[in-house]
């Protein structure tokens, strides 16, 4: 059994092993991610100099732009780690007091919080003399994955910055996590959300977070509903605002849009919680006759895949909805379904939809490169639906076709491509055409031409 | 700094005149530092040229560094003692974007014993031994090497005990390299892990006649730094007789290591990268260091394969190979003579920016008749570079220098329009200027793009080099009119309408 099959907690498989080779990176770039989210502001990384390229990694993720955002780091060394930090820290954000920004996010790695430097303390002290708002983040590495740094994130900005008065705007929503879906591009999915709640007439009060400005944040308490894009992330900034502010979360429970299915179910959800049935009705309609229009005249090789050993290996985000349309729309096999995250719900989750497709393939929750590359030569699938870590990983397992998905190693994308929705369904094709059209391609030529 | 006020007084003394008029043009608010390499160096030795903004350039830690030299080993598990974020950001981009990708390594292993919270707490030590050993079971390795980071550093868990410990219980060397991040600079991980490397080099049973070591590589096999350059020096090596028997670390074996003081020379493929592991091997075990700089240009590239053939006792072969190579780059050395005598040579490195290959250049430009100014070598890599800076001195590399202020300022390299208006304010200070650096600037005068990311014109190094060069100086120099792209600028800089 694989350590971290279904019948193990997640935390407790983890504790199983002592030496993983992980896809997730820490809570520290998770809560980086969240925070570059917010416009208008800049980041400061308390911490050593390395963990600045963890910030780069969540600026390139955000898609921000070097012109507009400004990250910042203390560069700790040994001095401050013996002796504490703290005066470091005052210091650089005094340095930076004339940055046109609303807000600093003072984000801090594992070297301040073990030697207990107080960045909330520092940020009282030094907030009279700064013109923008500080907001310190306490999320070292060592506190969990990327996904436990976006929550941790989401909390101290829903928990400091929302302004508690805040009426309720008839037909609204607040968006979570968007950023926490592996589709390297994924602010198309949070686009193509954006464009159908605009279509049925409903709000986006905030995202959290994406190109969000801080008066955003400061109303999401106006939100009639949630609506959560992740299934790794936000569902405890999710939780907390049902709590708080009565914010009803919508699409709970379901898999986001992704396939034929999916997406038919997630639109047919939302129109009858904002009485739009046949407004959903006829976007599913419309969106299901222009993907088979759009197929008729391409063509898409997707349609020669029938029956073919398939492994999904991705975020549960984009990993569990694809395994509908892999199995569904592509009538492939689904043999092996390996997952970055463990928590409960995304269990659930998957489990069910296995349960109604009447599938059962090998399952791994919070695998690593190992347990992926060892998943791999055991089922030996002939398509991998993964990232550049597979396409290296299967090798010599006879796999014909990786098609790239998430958390590719180079950008070759300069049009953001959604996942989600009817567009999205095509874009999953033409990823499957040009992974095909390559694997076909001549790779030397038999003979030479006479000219 | 006031106005007109010269910084420091040069030794050429044609360059006071340029100072002066630069100086006085741009406004000395620009200007930061107008003078020698050598008074610069200076000024970086007293303390007075570093910067003091906290919040300014950070480059990369201890540990990455680290990690890039021992990633260069075959089958090797660096095992990162610490949380998921360290490793990740190495593992994505040195092991799978770098090597698998474009090195044609296959994928190897990046383990981590991923610290949590009680780690931190109550200590990883009986957690990082079990996962040595669960790394040797998993992998079958070569070789295990643990990297501390900061956590386990400040926790205080004690790495080279564990690997002493762990090597008894598995079947290949465990070794243990402090890599906190806070524990020194960049360069200090690249040393450390060099250093370390030494502890494998087992005492020789025979002497290779002939044979050496190429030092200074990291980051995975062939081509590192993202070039043909060491194929280049490989190649000469080979046309003179020589044999290699490890490049170490640019994918070279654990066997190789072990069997790296049997050779009876080390070479670097750059000075700078392989000082310190062949300063220590020539003091341990007595291997002669061939001390040559980058092999920029006909008389450096002379040199280097000179520095390498003559302690071998094979000057008369490396000479036959030189005279041969040379006539076969003669017109291309007759066209740069042509091309750069009396000219200005404004040198800029911004990418993967290190003082040396600014310095190797301005060595190189001057050889074919350009003078030499080399703009906005960063006093921080100055201070990491002083041994490898020194010897330059010695050998006559002491060109101008002009430091702007937009090198000092807030954030990090990516904002770089202040420089941008810097350089292209300096060219207007001097005449019939060429720009030796990369298209990512936009100077009003011709510019040969020397970027490392462009295989079309690689190798840089050798004779194969001097032609790429030539022809990147003929591209700049007969298409000085055509139309830079207003949208690549626009992108860098932002758009001016």
């Amino acid at each position: 059994m694989e350590a971290g099959d279904s019948e193990i907690p997640a935390q407790e498989a983890a504790n199983l092993e002592k030496c993983t080779d992980p896809y997730l990176r820490c809570a520290f770039n998770g809560a980086a991610q969240t925070a570059l989210g917010v416009s208008g502001s800049a980041l400061l990384a308390h911490s050593p100099q390395g963990c600045e390229y963890l910030v780069n990694n969540a600026f390139a993720w955000q898609e921000c732009d070097y012109m507009e955002t400004i990250t910042l780091c203390t560069k700790l060394c040994e001095d401050e780690i013996v002796h504490g930090g703290e005066d470091l820290l005052a210091r650089t954000i005094r340095e930076v007091k004339g940055l046109p920004i609303t807000a600093l996010f003072i984000l801090s790695a594992c070297g301040p919080e073990i030697v207990g430097d107080d960045i909330v303390a520092v940020c009282e002290t030094v907030q009279p003399e700064v013109k923008f708002r500080l907001i310190p983040i306490e999320c070292a590495g060592f506190r969990g994955s990327q996904y436990e740094g976006i929550d941790i994130a989401l909390e101290v900005i829903l928990k400091r910055l929302i302004k508690k008065e805040g009426e309720k705007v008839p037909r609204s929503v607040c968006l979570i996590a968007p950023h926490a879906n592996a589709n390297p591009t994924w602010m198309a999915d949070l686009d193509w959300v954006k464009q159908i709640l605009s279509q049925m007439g409903v709000r986006v009060v905030a995202t959290l977070t994406h190109k969000t400005p801080l008066a955003e944040i400061e109303n999401v308490s106006s939100a009639e509903t949630s609506l959560l894009l992740s299934h790794d992330a936000g569902q405890r900034a999710v939780d907390y605002l049902a709590s708080e502010y009565g914010i009803e979360q919508i699409c709970r429970g379901i898999p986001l849009p992704i396939g034929m299915t999916n997406t038919g179910r997630w639109l047919t959800e939302l129109g009858s919680r904002f009485d739009h049935e046949r407004e959903a009705g006829k976007m599913v309609s419309d969106g299901e006759r222009m993907v088979m229009a759009t197929c008729r005249r391409k063509w898409p090789m997707a349609r020669f895949f029938y029956r073919t050993p398939t492994a999904i290996v991705a975020d549960a985000t984009v990993g569990i909805p694809l395994l509908r349309f892999v199995t569904e729309d592509m009538e492939m096999t689904p043999e092996l379904v390996a997952l970055y995250s463990a928590q409960r719900q995304v269990r659930e989750l998957l489990e069910g939809e296995l349960k109604d497709l009447g599938l059962n393939p090998k399952i791994v929750y919070g695998t690593d490169v190992y347990k992926t590359r060892r998943s791999l030569g055991e089922v030996r699938p002939r398509v991998v639906f993964g990232s550049t870590i597979e396409r290296h990983a299967s090798e010599g397992f006879g796999v014909a076709y990786v098609v790239e998905l998430v958390r590719m190693m180079r950008q070759f994308r300069f049009i953001n491509r959604e996942y989600f929705g009817y567009t999205g369904i095509l874009n999953l094709f033409e990823a499957v055409q040009n992974e095909w059209t390559i694997r076909w391609r001549s790779k030397e030529k038999r003979y030479e031409a006479k000219w | 700094m006031g106005r007109y006020h010269l910084p420091c007084v040069s030794p050429y003394l044609y360059i006071h005149s340029r100072e002066k008029k630069i100086d006085r043009d741009m406004g000395t608010d620009s200007i930061v530092f107008h003078g020698t390499l050598q008074q610069l160096l200076e000024k970086v030795e007293t303390g007075e040229l570093i910067p003091r903004l906290q919040a300014s350039h950070a480059p990369m830690c201890k540990f990455f560094t680290a990690y890039y030299v021992i990633s260069g080993i075959r089958h090797v598990v660096p095992l990162v003692h610490g949380p998921t974020g360290c490793p990740l950001y190495v593992s994505d981009f040195v092991r799978t974007r770098e090597c698998c990708e474009i090195r044609g390594v296959p994928l190897e292993p990046t383990a981590c014993t991923s610290l949590d919270e009680s780690h931190v707490i109550y200590g990883g030590e009986g957690k990082l031994l079990e996962a040595v050993k669960e790394a040797y079971t998993k992998y079958h390795p070569d070789l295990i090497v643990i990297l501390s980071c900061c956590c386990s550093g400040i926790i205080g868990d004690d790495v080279e005990s564990i690997a002493r410990e762990a090597e008894k219980l598995v079947g290949c060397r465990v070794l243990a390299l402090r890599s906190e991040g806070f524990g020194g600079d960049f360069r200090s991980g690249y040393e450390d892990a060099f250093k370390l490397i030494m502890e494998l080099m087992e005492p020789p049973r025979e002497k290779r006649r002939r044979t050496v070591n190429i030092l200074g590589a990291r980051w995975g096999p062939t081509t590192t730094e993202f070039n043909m350059d060491l194929d280049e020096i490989e190649r000469l090596l080979g046309e003179v007789g020589i044999k290699i028997n490890a490049v170490i670390a640019g994918g070279c074996t654990v066997e190789e290591i072990r069997r790296a003081r049997e050779v009876e020379l080390n070479a670097s493929w750059c000075y700078d990268w392989g000082q310190k592991l062949g300063d220590l091997m020539e003091e341990r075990f007595g291997i002669p260091y061939s001390k040559t700089g980058q092999p920029y240009g006909l008389e450096a590239t002379r040199e280097w394969l000179l520095g390498v053939a003559k302690p071998l006792g094979m000057e008369k072969e490396a000479l036959e190979v030189i005279e041969r190579e040379t006539h076969e780059v003669e017109p291309h050395l007759a066209y740069l003579k042509k091309a750069l005598e009396g000219k200005t040579a404004i040198i800029e490195i911004t990418e993967f920016p290190g003082p040396i290959r600014a310095l190797s250049l301005a060595r190189m430009v001057e050889e074919f008749g350009a003078y030499p100014v080399v703009i906005n070598v960063h006093p921080y890599t100055i201070k990491e570079r002083m041994p490898s800076i020194k010897f330059l001195l010695e050998t006559g590399v002491n060109p101008e220098i002009i430091l702007t202020k937009g090198l000092f300022r807030l954030g990090s390299f990516r904002s770089s329009k202040e420089t941008e208006d810097e350089l292209e304010e300096i060219v207007r200070e001097y005449d019939d200027v060429i720009f030796f650096g990369n298209a990512a600037r936009y100077p009003p005068c011709p510019v040969v793009n020397l970027s490392l990311m462009n295989p079309a014109f690689q190798p840089q190094y050798g004779f194969g080099g001097i032609k790429n060069i030539a022809a990147l100086v003929r591209q700049a120099l007969e298409n000085r009119n055509l139309p830079r792209s207003r949208l690549l600028r626009g992108m860098l800089y932002g758009s001016r309408r």
